[in-house]
């Protein structure tokens, strides 16, 4: 039987890679965001989890409208890094875990989700740009992805994305092996990327969430998303994907790490929690 | 549906629609070729693509407001925006009505 032994939840940006990759981490506009992954990335190295399942979204670059998956689930060996239009960036593909991506897709259709199963799944910055931030890049612990469609509406609601996180646990706990598995969720916080309103960033919003994320997330289910993109932002309706990480956790949690930082036009945070 | 929040057009499948020839355009700069073909002939290169001559018009212009409003995904907005050298900052303030300079001194203290 595996076990969920831990829970990130992390914004994603392609800015992230650019200043990992240019060294600029350290530079105040930066540093009080990378130094918060720090701690998050010494606690994952000393829990040494066997798998991450990492809930994010694709940014049109393995999928694109002409078939949108609502949910797509990664089924492959390695993962690929997608070009998302300027290059791909110097970091090793990931490798994947297709025995547990199999018993994920049964249990889950057995709990009446139906994803979409991808045996190629290119990965973009949804993935990419944090997990340097988490991880050896010769990835020591293999991804299964979940890739969840929050950028073209109709989206699956905030209440549905909670139970996908309890689907989620009760897929690792009726694994035949003992799995060690840490959940991701990713996106947000609040960001709009066009529009009257583009860099309007909503600091109370973005810590009022990461607040009732970790004591009382069901509420967070009844919001819907005009609620949230009223609050975050048409583009920070990916905070959603949250969500799973959380509620795969169970009722309780210890908080491990928390980080929020908005130098520009995005709201960005890290939350580590363990199940208590 | 053409649904709103401030102000601000939500992606919804209509809007995917309508803007369905420019977003597959903006696809396939994810294809470094297809970059290279696309800056070397621009209006030859989204004429094979399929887009219209009003479609054309408005990536000549840098129109990113105007693409945006044609039902161009943000995300799929800016691969075209990339492939002609122009990043996010500028696309965004373009679509708010001011220019970069305008957009960075709102950001002074952030």
């Amino acid at each position: 039987m595996g076990r969920i032994i831990g829970g990130v939840g992390s914004s994603h940006a392609p800015t992230f890679g650019t200043v990992w990759d240019k060294g600029q981490q350290h530079e105040p506009m930066w540093a009080p965001l990378f130094d918060g992954y720090v701690p998050v990335r010494h606690w994952l190295e000393a829990l040494r989890p066997d798998l991450f399942i990492i809930v994010y979204n694709d940014h049109m670059n393995r999928f694109f409208l002409d078939a949108y998956p609502t949910f797509a689930i990664g089924a492959a060996e390695m993962y690929q890094q997608a070009d998302e239009g300027w290059g791909k960036r110097n970091l090793p593909d990931m490798k994947g875990d297709v025995h547990f991506s199999w018993h994920l897709a049964r249990s889950l259709v057995e709990d009446e989700f139906d994803p979409t199963m991808c045996q190629e799944m290119s990965i973009d910055h949804g993935v990419m740009s944090f997990m340097p931030m988490l991880s050896d890049t010769r990835w020591p612990v293999p991804i299964v992805p979940i890739a969840v469609n929050v950028i073209q509406h109709p989206l699956p609601t905030a209440r549905r994305l909670f139970k996908l996180g309890h689907a989620l646990r009760r897929a690792v706990e009726t694994y035949p092996k003992d799995v060690r598995v840490v959940v991701m969720g990713t996106g947000g916080l609040s960001h709009q990327l066009h529009g009257p309103n583009f860099g309007v960033v909503n600091q109370d919003w973005d810590n009022e969430f990461l607040d009732r994320l970790e004591s009382d997330p069901e509420p967070l289910t009844a919001l819907s998303h005009s609620d949230y993109m009223e609050r975050g932002g048409t583009e920070g309706i990916e905070v959603i994907n949250w969500l799973p990480m959380r509620s795969s956790l169970g009722k309780t949690v210890k908080r491990v790490a928390r980080t929020y930082h908005a130098p520009l036009i995005t709201g960005y945070g890290v939350l580590a929690l363990e199940p208590a | 549906m053409d649904q709103q929040v401030a102000g601000t057009p939500v992606f919804t499948g209509e809007r995917a629609h309508a803007g369905y020839r420019l977003n597959r355009f903006a696809m396939s700069m994810t294809d470094a070729a297809n970059r290279a073909r696309f800056v070397a002939d621009e209006a030859g290169y989204m004429r094979e693509r399929g887009l219209n001559e009003a479609e054309i018009d408005l990536v000549r212009r840098r129109d990113w407001k105007a693409i945006g409003e044609a039902g161009c995904s943000i995300y799929l907005l800016i691969k075209i925006a990339g492939a002609v050298g122009q990043n996010l900052l500028q696309v965004g303030a373009h679509t708010k009505g001011i220019t970069l300079e305008q957009f960075m001194a709102t950001r002074k203290g952030h």
